[in-house]
């Protein structure tokens, strides 16, 4: 008997040992996910258009903007991260418990109108990328909704997960596309490094608009839920934040890759483009037809990417924000206004694409700068919510980091502001 | 007194917060900025009233008693030192707007998780009692500053009349606070929910409210919810557990699901609840353990009935009877000979209906649907579908009877599958 058991307690550690190392792996994947997810949904649709504007119409020069972006991009993620696993609760839960009901409804209603705008250009997106392979709009753009909608609704959180991580390495298609445009890398780094401003409007509204792209209202909401849906703790903060420094510098060296290639290629040969698209087609004569249909197809995965992402967030965070059901394990009896919201988000985002005679443009100007106004409100809220003793205990902001956040959002704040101003002009 | 020319039954607490207190010639002496109440049986009454001055900025209480409601106004005929003392909380008592209000609570009579818009009182007498909690949209509204707006435009154009969505207090269970949750067993309401509905309710809450929740429970409950709660969520909640707290929960829970939740944990934590428990449960559980979670040996529980041919049913039926509460299977009794080969069944329904001194070798089944330790889910439940039996007996390669599988085991694993 004794024998027996011995036996038995070598199998039960061979057992638990197994289920380890197999766990460490999937613990790992599970910490780096939202971070990651997060940072490259940001690279959107308006993204990439912002990027390849800015590459085309001012050649390297912008470049070295990437390096203060992706300081503030992981100054304020990491402030959202550490919300999440402190509080366990997301963004919209802690403005609604911290600041009331009339603040948080108001808020709502701009977040909502914000991310649709958000969600027309991705739709566009997908539009535009699919035209470069000769697709029409009316085949493309509901055929998007239709993939969108039945990935979340009928997927489960996991199968959907692996799909986002799947689409985040796509994105490796603007890196090989960079490399097919034979940079000159002396040229790129000295460009990175030496930053230039030039004091014409169009070049600041263009830095304000590379900025703005990267850090998006929406962004801070989704972030802190989905580290509060993996139930991170306290204890797996260091992964935490390792993943959302990792997702900030992914973003930005997509960004960079795109810039560049837009720079050394559209620039030096002087041609103007109005759009992502024009930057794909623009770039079959310079860098050949693969270069372009690369660029092409990295333009409908981000715009399916975050065309999935932001109607769910967009449903889930205001339904926390109301304590409304919100999940996607409920029928849609149970849970009417989150589904109701996430049809509403996919329906309008992909109707007003087809739409005749649709004035696009304005739509996407316009939501940018609704979310211009909308993210000093959100980075304020952040601070102050961070620095509440009540909800972070010890975790609040070192003075240090209250420098250095306050001094990051000033800036931010000051910069969508003068986009705003600008913008309205 | 002045006489309240309108009685007013009912006040929401958005439209008591912020107002201005003023004595009897009309003179502003604060604002109200929060209530503080005692939580007392079957509703809680208001004590005190967060006065902020205009004079001094520190805030004080002043009892509700004190003060009147003329025409909708909170008058204090006059403001004497005794009334103010510091605001500190008494035994019982939590600021409402604190706790309450914007926070989420449960409802335990619907089963849900819901966010708390207004709270609704009543008056009576000189007191004001919180009877309602407002989780409705005209609550979010009201809130919001638009409730009257709205009104009018459902009424003018569609001809609808928003109601409110109010729950009583008696089915209100309050989360935000500790203390609210560590009252007295009879008085934790999360305790009347069914086990099923109580897991869907942790599953939804954050990380830190699901664990205040959980050591609430008395140990029973706690182990039937936890059994309901998806396997995840249960490593969480233990491991926030000490392990002794821990075992005394487990020892509960049917034994496969004890072992498929100590295989999840972390070795050592594993090992630190298990050290805790009585050795012939560990022993169970350890045996358990060695099974993969996806096969036979993986889905059955040690924990089952078995006799002896030569036992007969009146015995049978008194050894049921003394341990049918420890046993996770008693609607079958397996017949065994002394080297535990499976040698018959016999119902639940057949031993009671058996005179009591026929032997079991009588009374048995000898045909007996049986799988084998490494059988698949799948098979198994082919099994279940076409017998329909309740449990199913695990063998190994010479017929000894290993354990058993309970259908409803079977089902949570099977079930996700299901619907797709």
């Amino acid at each position: 008997m004794t024998v027996n058991l011995s036996k038995m307690k070598t199998n039960i550690l061979q057992r638990i040992f197994r289920r380890k190392a197999w766990r460490s792996l999937g613990l790992f994947f599970a910490l780096i996910g939202p971070g990651i997810i997060t940072s490259n949904v940001d690279n959107d649709a308006g993204g990439i258009t912002t990027y390849s504007l800015a590459g085309a119409e001012f050649g390297l020069s912008l470049l070295w903007i990437l390096i203060p972006v992706t300081l503030a991009l992981i100054i304020i993620q990491e402030m959202c991260a550490r919300m999440g696993v402190v509080s366990g609760k997301g963004l919209s839960d802690l403005i609604r418990e911290r600041f009331g009901a009339q603040v948080t409804f108001y808020l709502m209603i701009v977040l909502f109108l914000a991310n649709l705008g958000n969600t027309v250009s991705e739709f566009a997106g997908v539009a535009a990328s699919m035209e470069i392979f000769g697709v029409s709009k009316y085949i493309s753009v509901p055929l998007g909704a239709i993939f969108v909608w039945w990935l979340v609704v009928k997927g489960s959180y996991k199968s959907v997960e692996k799909v986002f991580l799947v689409a985040c390495l796509f994105y490796l298609s603007y890196i090989i596309s960079g490399f097919m445009g034979k940079p000159d890398w002396g040229e790129i780094r000295s460009a990175l490094l030496t930053p230039q401003l030039r004091f014409n409007p169009p070049f600041l509204t263009m830095a304000v608009g590379v900025i703005g792209t990267t850090i998006a209202p929406w962004m801070q909401f989704y972030l802190q839920s989905s580290v509060v849906d993996k139930g991170l703790k306290a204890d797996d903060y260091q992964y935490t934040r390792m993943d959302v420094i990792f997702g900030s510098l992914t973003v930005n060296i997509v960004a960079f890759f795109i810039i560049m290639l837009c720079a050394i290629t559209l620039f030096h040969s002087g041609i103007k483009i109005e759009s992502a698209k024009d930057a794909a087609l623009a770039l079959a004569p310079l860098a050949g037809k693969y270069c372009s249909w690369l660029f092409a197809f990295g333009l409908l995965n981000a715009s399916l990417f975050a065309a999935s992402i932001l109607p769910l967030s967009t449903a889930y965070t205001i339904c926390e924000a109301f304590g409304w059901e919100s999940s996607l394990n409920r029928k849609f009896a149970e849970a009417p206004q989150f589904y109701g919201l996430y049809a509403l988000m996919i329906f309008l985002g992909a109707g007003i694409i087809l739409l005749p005679d649709m004035p696009l443009i304005p739509i996407m100007f316009y939501s940018q700068v609704v979310n211009g106004v909308l993210l000093p409100f959100i980075l304020i809220f952040m601070l102050l919510l961070i620095n509440d003793k009540r909800i972070m205990g010890r975790y609040t902001n070192s003075l240090l980091m209250n420098i250095v956040a306050w001094l990051t959002v000033a800036a931010l704040i000051f910069l969508s502001g003068a986009m705003v101003f600008v913008s309205l002009k | 007194m002045a006489i309240n020319s309108e009685p007013q039954v009912f006040l929401f607490l958005s439209r008591i917060l912020g107002k201005r207190i003023v004595d009897s010639e009309d003179r502003p002496l604060g604002k109200i900025m929060d209530l503080a109440a005692s939580m007392v049986e079957p509703y809680p009454y208001v004590t005190d009233v967060l006065l902020c001055l205009r004079s001094s900025k520190e805030p004080f209480f002043l009892p509700w008693q004190r003060i009147t409601d003329v025409n909708g106004k909170f008058v204090v005929p006059s403001l004497m030192s005794g009334d103010i003392r510091e605001p500190i909380l008494r035994e019982g008592e939590v600021l409402l707007k604190d706790t309450l209000l914007d926070k989420q609570v449960v409802d335990t009579n619907g089963a849900k998780v819901l966010r708390v818009n207004d709270l609704h009182f009543l008056k009576a007498k000189n007191s004001l009692l919180l009877v309602h909690v407002d989780v409705g949209f005209s609550g979010l509204m009201r809130r919001v500053g638009l409730e009257r707006p709205l009104r009018i435009f459902l009424r003018w154009f569609f001809d609808y009349t928003l109601s409110h969505q109010l729950i009583s207090w008696m089915f209100i269970q309050a989360l935000s606070s500790p203390d609210l949750l560590r009252l007295k067993v009879a008085q934790n309401r999360l305790s009347r929910l069914h086990p099923a509905d109580l897991a869907d309710i942790i599953e939804e809450l954050d990380i830190y409210k699901r664990t205040a929740v959980f050591q609430s429970l008395d140990v029973e409950t706690a182990a039937e919810t936890l059994e309901e709660t998806n396997p995840k969520i249960q490593v969480s909640l233990i491991e926030d557990m000490e392990p002794a707290e821990a075992s005394d929960i487990i020892k509960e829970m049917p034994l496969s699901e004890a072992a498929d939740l100590l295989g999840d944990l972390p070795k050592e934590k594993a090992e630190d609840i298990l050290r805790e428990m009585e050795e012939d449960f560990a022993e169970d559980v350890r045996e358990l353990l060695v099974h993969p979670e996806e096969k036979a040996g993986g889905l059955m529980t040690t924990s089952f009935l078995s006799f002896l041919p030569s036992v007969t049913a009146g015995e049978a039926m008194d050894f049921v009877r003394r341990e049918a509460e420890d046993v996770d299977l008693v609607y079958y009794l397996y017949v065994i000979d002394e080297e535990e080969h499976l040698l018959g069944v016999i119902s639940l329904r057949d031993l009671l209906t058996a005179p009591s001194q026929v032997s079991l070798s009588e009374l048995m089944h000898t045909r007996v649907v049986s799988v084998g330790l490494n059988e698949k889910k799948g098979q198994i439940a082919d099994h279940f579908a076409k017998y329909g039996l309740l449990a199913i007996p695990v063998v190994d390669e010479t017929n000894k009877i290993k354990g058993v599988i309970i259908f409803k085991n079977l089902l949570e694993v099977v079930a996700p599958q299901l619907g797709k």
